[in-house]
């Protein structure tokens, strides 16, 4: 007369609910694979000034927002048919937030190769080229963790994204300043000002990966916090244990 | 908080002497019909223990109280008792059946039938006696015999069989049958496999309570022919007496003794129902359908 | 740091896109096991359903949802012909099983239940062992060859096999409601119909039970052809491919009758229903 308890049965409409909860964020994952992609390439196209390889980025671009229709279609049915609830609604509202981030990425990614083919026969300044390829590793770097903490549901992984984002925040003030001393010259002037665009999209996808941090905060304590605030700029320490 | 937990507590009830008045009507009630009853088995048991004996089972009805038996009469009872139910369970499971799963409820004569079964089974025991005498022992010439005794006992017993039945048959649920219709079972085998078995228990009883009924009766056997005195063990178409014409016989006759043989005659005859009714008790308690 | 140029590794991405939303196969590929065409019940006087159309589909599970009085289970009580034992009741245009209509002048009511079973509301066990509420249906069907096969599959098939084999002797009506319910499920899958119709049969059950009749429609329906009565959306949208959503009308004296008001894939109706009745009924606006 004992009937199974929820925990140890398994079967059927459970595992395909499951299964729609996996593949969503195995989906996820594979945005983020994408948006990888799109970054290094238009960081490499930004470097060698290829043109070509910036209208390749671009029409990438497609693909990431096929991605990002398809997961949110995902969201809407796994939301209205399966009406989930404490942890999965949990995982389903991050799911949301973090492909919506991981699309804006991929426009910044877009944003950066068109300054690149605006800016290719322009004379490059070899420091901030330097400084760019250092802010794109650290933006890379973000993205993967931010990525990894949220599959493996890793609490200091995501935190330490906050100590990430101020290393690239630092180096886009020290990129404007930089602009400023640049001279006189209009070409170099011009350069000059694409290129702070440029760091400002760079320093924006280590906002998003932040934010991608938060959500993964979201998920493992059910509470969400934004990491840092202008208003408290204490940061960190204010989430506590 | 205290003034609504001050009316919580018991204060003096309303209607608290009225109440008391009522239950003890009751028990005067109760006590009334038990007592009376007891002083009558009492006295019954008394004067006509010590005459229960094996004389009293083996042996003929004599005018000698001291070897007088009542084996022609017992033997009778039992016969009719057999030869009852063999006759009453069918006729009364089948009209049931018929009046609970097959009849159209708003056909005439099918009301009719209701109708006239609630009124039959108050029709006194002695018109049943005039009728099996008019229609069995003269009308189609059977005489005076064991089997007209039993004919008109199953009538007078059937109205109950079928209403026993009915009610068994009523208390299967409705989700059982439809159930069985839904799986492709024919009316037929609705009925056959799953109303009858599940109403078994409620017949049963039913039966066993008409059974003993009837075998108390003494006026429709006195006029289709039970004689007051057979010597001889009977014979399903022969003369025959039973239990109850046999004592009626015996307190008739002068001598005292044979008074006490009555007596006796009478434990034996309440012997035989109570031990039937409380057989129908006890399978009904085994049986009984928790739906 | 620069690698291949991204075209390269175009070829490979569209592989990747795991299947998110999975779509019903398209009206042409569906096989039609009952056309109801115009179907009107009435009880007497009272219309209790009106003017019904639609197509079930096989392999489907398909949920009939809708506010109590709107007719849901009186439809479902006629694809097995069920409404036949209610002595008022009149049926009126044609529900095609396979092209044949069942209400056609020479079709037996038994042969229809063979084919389409039915599970009811509250449990209904036979007050007889687990073994025979199984095996009554072949039983009567003249299907008694290999009897302990039929009863094991049938019982393996609802779920209930290894809770009871070894007191398949001991009486139905000892076993818990949801138990109760999945050997009403296996009583009715040992006739081996095509079809088997479901008047709310996780209602009367609680949600560990109702989650595991839920399952078991998800497994039976790659056999079977499943119609499901609910009055729980939620149980609709998590359970059925196509849904019919009826509503009541009201006539000039008041009277109430069922109407089908929309049909169409779950998702459709749970995300975009295209009537707003539908839509005030699934987000609860309505009564």
């Amino acid at each position: 007369m004992v009937e199974a308890m929820g925990a140890d049965y398994g079967g059927g409409m459970r595992m395909s609910f499951q299964e729609a909860l996996d593949r969503l964020e195995a989906n996820l994952q594979e945005e983020s694979e994408l948006v990888l992609r799109s970054l290094r390439g238009a960081l490499g196209a930004l470097e060698q000034q290829d043109a070509e390889l910036a209208d390749e980025v671009i029409a990438f671009d497609d693909e990431v927002d096929a991605r990002y229709l398809e997961i949110s279609q995902g969201i809407e049915q796994l939301l209205a048919r399966q009406t989930p609830v404490a942890v999965d609604l949990r995982l389903v509202l991050a799911v949301l937030h973090v492909n919506l981030g991981l699309e804006r990425m991929a426009d910044l990614c877009v944003t950066i190769s068109k300054l690149t083919k605006l800016t290719a026969d322009l004379r490059p300044d070899s420091t901030l080229v330097e400084a760019f390829e250092e802010m794109g590793a650290r933006a890379e770097e973000m993205i993967r963790v931010a990525m990894r903490s949220f599959a493996e549901r890793d609490l200091g992984g995501a935190e330490s994204l906050v100590d990430l984002d101020e290393l690239i925040d630092r180096s886009n003030r020290r990129v404007v300043s930089h602009v400023l001393d640049l001279g006189n010259d209009p070409a170099i002037r011009e350069w000059g000002l694409r290129m702070i665009i440029v760091s400002r999209c760079l320093e924006r996808i280590g906002d998003h990966a932040v934010d991608i941090g938060e959500q993964s905060a979201y998920l493992v304590t059910g509470e969400f916090r934004e990491f840092t605030d202008a208003s408290h700029p204490e940061g960190v320490s204010e989430l506590g244990e | 908080m205290s003034a609504a937990a001050g009316q919580l507590r018991r204060g003096r009830p309303r209607g608290l002497w009225t109440g008391r008045i009522f239950l003890g009507f009751l028990i005067v009630s109760l006590s009334i019909g038990f007592l009376t009853l007891g002083a009558l088995l009492v006295q019954v048991f008394v004067e006509g223990y010590k005459w229960v004996d094996p004389v009293l089972f083996f042996e003929p009805p004599s005018a000698d109280p001291l070897i007088a038996g009542a084996r022609p009469a017992i033997l009778a009872t039992i016969y009719l008792g057999i030869l009852l139910i063999l006759f009453s369970v069918p006729l009364g499971v089948g009209t049931a059946i018929y009046l609970e799963e097959y009849a159209d409820r708003d056909r005439w004569y099918n009301r009719m039938l209701e109708i006239n079964i609630q009124n039959l089974a108050a029709v006194p025991s002695i018109v049943y006696g005039i009728l099996g005498l008019a229609f069995l022992v003269r009308g189609i010439g059977l005489g005076r015999v064991l089997l007209a005794g039993a004919l008109i006992l199953t009538l007078l017993v059937l109205p109950t069989v079928i209403i026993a039945a009915r009610e068994a048959i009523r208390a299967v649920p409705d989700s059982i049958r439809q159930g069985a219709y839904a799986l492709g079972a024919t009316k037929w085998q609705v009925v056959w496999r799953q109303v009858l078995p599940a109403s078994i228990p409620g017949i049963a009883t039913g039966s066993i309570l008409a059974l003993s009924r009837g075998l108390g009766e003494t006026a429709p056997l006195l006029l289709v022919g039970a004689l007051t005195y057979v010597s001889f063990n009977p014979t399903v178409l022969g003369d025959f007496t039973a239990l109850p014409v046999q004592i009626y016989q015996w307190i008739a006759r002068p001598q005292e003794e044979f008074r006490t043989l009555a007596a006796a005659g009478i434990l034996v005859l309440l012997a035989i129902l109570l031990t039937l009714n409380a057989f129908a008790i006890w399978l009904r308690n085994r049986y009984e359908r928790r739906w | 740091m620069v690698t291949t140029p991204l075209s390269v590794k175009m070829a490979d991405v569209s592989v990747n896109l795991a299947e998110q939303v999975r779509e019903l196969p398209p009206r042409e590929a569906r096989e039609v096991v009952f056309d109801v065409e115009d179907l009107t019940v009435s009880y007497g006087s009272n219309k209790a359903l009106q003017d019904v159309s639609l197509e079930i589909y096989k392999n489907f599970v398909t949920a009939f949802i809708g506010p109590s009085g709107c007719g849901k289970s009186t439809f479902i009580r006629c694809f097995d012909r069920m409404n036949d034992l209610i002595p008022n009741a009149v049926v009126e245009g044609r529900i095609l099983y396979h092209g044949v209509d069942l209400y056609g002048p020479d079709v037996d009511p038994v042969e229809v239940r063979k084919r389409i079973g039915m599970v009811f509301q509250k449990p209904n066990p036979f007050p007889k062992s687990i073994y025979d509420n199984v095996a009554f249906g072949p039983r009567v069907l003249g299907m008694d060859d290999h009897l302990d096969e039929r009863v094991e599959k049938a019982l393996q098939q609802a779920a209930l096999w290894d809770e009871v084999k070894d007191r398949l002797k001991d009486g139905a009506l000892g076993l818990s409601g949801g138990q109760q319910q999945r050997l009403c499920i296996a009583r009715c899958l040992a006739v081996e119909p095509e079809v088997i119709l479901m008047d709310e049969p996780a209602s009367a059950l609680d949600p560990i039970a109702t989650t595991r009749i839920e399952d078991l429609m998800h497994e039976l329906k790659r056999e079977y052809t499943i119609v499901v009565v609910t009055h729980n959306m939620q149980q609709a949208a998590r359970v059925a491919d196509m849904t019919a959503f009826f509503s009541v009308t009201r006539g000039e004296e008041g009277q109430r009758t069922g109407i089908l008001v929309e049909y169409d894939a779950t998702s459709k109706i749970f995300t975009q229903p295209s009537d707003k009745r539908t839509e005030d009924y699934v987000t609860g606006r309505f009564g």
